[in-house]
């Protein structure tokens, strides 16, 4: 299980997992780097991402519609996305535009995980 | 010393006392400050000038603050002069000017008042100056002496004019009242003293007054080449109908003349609430030992001064200044008099200069005079004389069957007495009218962008929750309504009756057609007219009545060319049933008096709100580089401060973000500059984000309802940007988009009690 923290995005794998932290304010700015970040982790073989908000404070409109890129990608990958330890302004924000929707949440990074074991890869969900 | 240092009201060249100078106690407050200020060492020094509505009076009003200066004994040495009005020379006023400069200063350093009253030649001052000033008035009227001998007319005015620059700035400084309300006497003279009088007053370093008629006034300033951003300006019009009152009834009293509640109303609206005209009416009256009481004796006091007393010669001065030649005079009485064969009151330069027989150049003099004295407006070519009060057209109208048409004075008398009685209950219930009329104009000169709910313009919704429901209730009711609808921005309100005859008969103030935008941009798509009127019933207005003004309404667009439009009409008791129906099928709004109210109340405090900057924060940062987290965080600071909830803040927060991205992203900003306030109340927090910059075409012109996709419904990337705005709406209680001539202001509020 190694760490990796180049280009600011802290970020790990467990299994075929990737586990990518958000920073404490997400904008376009960090939005584009967990967005590359994710990109990278999928392009690896990555079959489902956790997106870990433990430290993220606010999040913006434009970071959102990053957030809703990456989901674009992961589906069409195949893969599936959780959201973890989001605060519950956060939570709010995600509500009023749609984004819990295509996203679950889980309580912590541990929860996330458990959860994604015991779930099969989206493709196989959905029939494919 | 003869006065009394605390008494301030000592009478010097005020024809009132202090205590009977009424209605323009505010202005008189201003001079005065405005020569104590001026006159601070090491202030810029500041001009005012004057600008005069005719017959609105000044000269009292600079009488008065030369006593009240006088009285105060401090570095401030006031001096006043008027022109004289008769007829003069540029040099002979130069030297009066002189004249009087000296024996008011030396008055004021003697402590002497009853010098300035004083007539004593310009020797005679020098023997009575005071030690301290006895060297540079001896100097002044040694240099006098020897310049009023030379050839030059021109630089003896000056010489005259700049005599309070002479004075050694030590101790004391001259503040210069120049009343010029007589400057248009002396247009013919060979020296133009109106720039003489300018030049002289701005080149000098001391504060001072320049007053006259606001035409002629403006004329000189600019013509002498002053930069008019120098000055200060204050506007002197007809006295408000309270303080016309209130003048009456003193100038009655003092003049022993019997009035009645009835006769002063009807003699407020007769003489047009003009200070000149109501202290000469009742000074005829108190003369002739009349009383006022009945509506027959001030008509037959009125005819009485219009044919033969003070405003007959005041009148009469005037046309005999504009034109001396009894056979011009008489051809501009019929000029003035007579309307065209179209029946129309607009006439040309070159019809005058036909009827008159004179050159180009005295044509081009009596009408410049004329436009001065307001009594017709001419812009070189077209000439309109429908121009001056009802006093005037009264006094021309009987010269002209006098003069021109020779009939019988007696008939004459008659006829207009007859004429000023049958006017007279009509010009009280004119105004009785138009004092009980809803302020159609007023309000809709204060719509300005602001969002409002939606049900102040459907009474039929409007009526179930609200109609006679206390204010309070009312209030909280539609603070809470967020059913909001986004008044256009009128930047032009008339009277319907300007733009359709069909509508006089309900009188001036029943109707109004307000120009506007609408969308807070100015697009040819966003432009619309409000057509508004209020429709007379006790109950509540039917569909016959309401289908009538909307036919009436709709056919004076229709003639007008408007095609945008908007009707709203209010009804005092709101509509019925079906009209309300009716209302609706032709999309016009329809309100009663209780919502008209109330909206007029709302966006009135939102006037007062925005004024009151006591507990307003300001905060400028560079757009970009995450700044808009500074803007959260001090946003933060102020909410904490409020006790506002930590869901509360953080939605504060997020919304102060988004309205910051939004300021950065969508104007092209010339300072890339963001400009936050915030506004502290204490049950609510508004900010406000604003920055330069041009905004796209339709940026905010569907803020209402705008963005209302939410993620996943087939959107690019690109579309989900510009969720800002759903957001701050819904994190916010009230989010307005402020006009602004550029860039975008945008206002959001949060209420403490809703979010704790």
């Amino acid at each position: 299980m190694g760490e990796s923290v180049k280009s600011n995005v802290r970020s790990h794998c467990v299994g075929t997992t990737a586990v990518v932290y958000a920073s404490d304010y997400l904008n376009k700015l960090t939005g584009e780097r967990i967005e590359r970040e994710c990109k990278k982790q999928l392009d690896s073989g990555a079959r489902a991402l956790v997106i870990d908000f433990s430290d993220t404070e606010l999040v913006n409109s434009i970071g959102i519609s990053i957030l809703l890129g990456i989901i674009d990608i992961a589906e069409k990958g195949g893969a599936l996305v959780v959201f973890s330890d989001v605060n519950s302004e956060t939570v709010q924000l995600f509500e009023m535009l749609g984004l819990t929707r295509h996203v679950v949440l889980a309580a912590n990074e541990q929860e996330a995980l458990s959860n994604l074991s015991t779930s099969p890869p989206q493709s196989q969900a959905i029939g494919h | 010393m003869n006065y009394n240092r605390n008494d301030y009201g000592r009478q010097i060249l005020g024809r009132v006392r202090r205590d009977e100078f009424i209605g323009r106690t505010a202005e008189l407050e201003r001079l005065v400050s405005h020569a104590r200020e001026s006159s601070v060492e090491g202030r810029e020094t500041q001009g005012l000038l004057i600008l005069l509505t005719p017959l609105a009076g000044v000269s009292e009003l600079l009488r008065q603050t030369f006593d009240s200066l006088f009285s105060r004994r401090e570095e401030v040495v006031p001096i006043y002069f008027a022109l004289p009005p008769d007829e003069t020379t540029a040099v002979s006023a130069a030297i009066e000017f002189l004249n009087t400069f000296l024996l008011q200063y030396i008055s004021y350093r003697r402590d002497e008042p009853s010098l300035c009253r004083a007539s004593l030649a310009l020797n005679d001052l020098v023997k009575l100056a005071p030690a301290a000033d006895v060297v540079w008035i001896e100097e002044l009227v040694e240099a006098y002496n020897r310049q009023r001998f030379g050839e030059d007319d021109r630089e003896l005015v000056r010489f005259c004019l700049t005599a309070p620059d002479r004075v050694p700035s030590a101790d004391v400084r001259p503040f210069v009242m120049f009343d010029a309300v007589q400057l248009a006497n002396y247009s013919d003279s060979s020296i133009p003293l109106a720039i003489e009088i300018v030049r002289a007053l701005r080149s000098g370093g001391n504060p001072f007054v320049l007053a006259g008629l606001r035409r002629e006034v403006l004329d000189a300033v600019t013509r002498a080449g002053c930069n008019t951003d120098a000055l200060e300006v204050m506007r002197l019009d007809q006295l408000g109908d309270e303080d016309a009152r209130s003048l009456i009834s003193a100038t009655a009293r003092r003049q022993q003349v019997s009035i009645t509640d009835e006769t002063r109303d009807l003699l407020v609206q007769q003489l047009e609430g003009s200070p000149f005209f109501i202290t000469s009416f009742l000074q005829a009256a108190g003369e002739k030992r009349l009383a006022l009481d009945s509506y027959l004796a001030c008509e037959r006091l009125y005819v009485d001064e219009l044919m033969g007393g003070r405003v007959n010669r005041h009148f009469s001065s005037v046309l005999e200044h504009l034109a001396p030649e009894p056979e011009t005079r008489a051809s501009v009485i019929r000029l003035l008099c007579e309307a065209t064969p179209e029946g129309k009151r607009t006439t040309h330069f070159e019809s005058w200069r036909r009827r008159l027989k004179l050159d180009s150049a005295a044509v081009e003099q009596l009408l410049r005079l004329l436009h001065i004295q307001e009594l017709i407006n001419c812009d070189g070519e077209k000439i309109d004389i429908t121009g001056g009060s009802t006093l005037w057209q009264d006094y021309l109208k009987s010269r002209f069957r006098l003069d021109a048409m020779r009939e019988p004075r007696a008939l004459v008398v008659a006829d207009v007495m007859a004429d000023a009685l049958k006017r007279a209950p009509q010009t009280i219930a004119h105004h009785y009218r138009r004092a009980a009329s809803l302020p159609l104009r007023e309000l809709l000169g204060k719509f300005n962008s602001q969002l409002v709910p939606r049900c102040l313009f459907d009474f039929a919704e409007f009526a179930p929750a609200y109609k006679g429901a206390p204010a309070e209730e009312a209030a909280a009711g539609l603070d809470a309504d967020t059913n909001l609808v986004r008044l256009p921005q009128v930047f032009h309100a008339a009277s319907g009756v300007s733009f359709g005859s069909a509508l006089r008969p309900f009188g001036e103030e029943s109707s109004v057609v307000a120009h506007a935008f609408s969308g807070g941009v100015y697009t040819n798509q966003n432009e619309i007219v409000w057509l508004v009127a209020r429709v007379e019933s006790k109950l509540e207005a039917n569909a016959a009545l309401v289908e009538k003004w909307l036919n009436l309404l709709t056919g004076v667009a229709r003639k007008s060319g408007l095609v945008n439009t908007q009707i709203w009409l209010i009804a005092n008791e709101g509509f019925a049933p079906e009209a309300n129906d009716l209302l609706r099928s032709h999309n016009a709004f329809g309100s009663s008096r209780q919502q008209f109210d109330i909206l007029t109340d709302r966006l009135s405090t939102g006037e007062r709100q925005r004024s009151d900057t006591d507990n307003e924060f300001q905060l400028i940062f560079p757009m970009g580089a995450d700044n808009e987290m500074l803007a959260a965080s001090a946003v933060e600071q102020v909410a904490r401060r409020l006790n506002f909830t930590a869901e509360a803040i953080n939605q504060i927060k997020t919304a102060v973000i988004e309205a910051c991205i939004n300021a950065s992203e969508h104007s092209l900003s010339p300072d890339r500059k963001i400009y936050q306030r915030f506004q502290v109340e204490n049950d609510r927090l508004s900010i406000t984000i604003s920055s330069r910059g041009i905004l796209p075409i339709n940026f905010g012109a569907n803020s209402q309802g705008e963005e209302e996709a939410t993620a996943g419904e087939s959107q690019t990337s690109d579309d989900r940007r510009g969720w800002g705005l759903k957001l701050i709406q819904t994190l916010m209680d009230e989010v307005e988009f402020e006009r602004v001539d550029e860039g975008t202001s945008l206002r959001m509020t949060k209420y403490l009690r809703q979010s704790s």
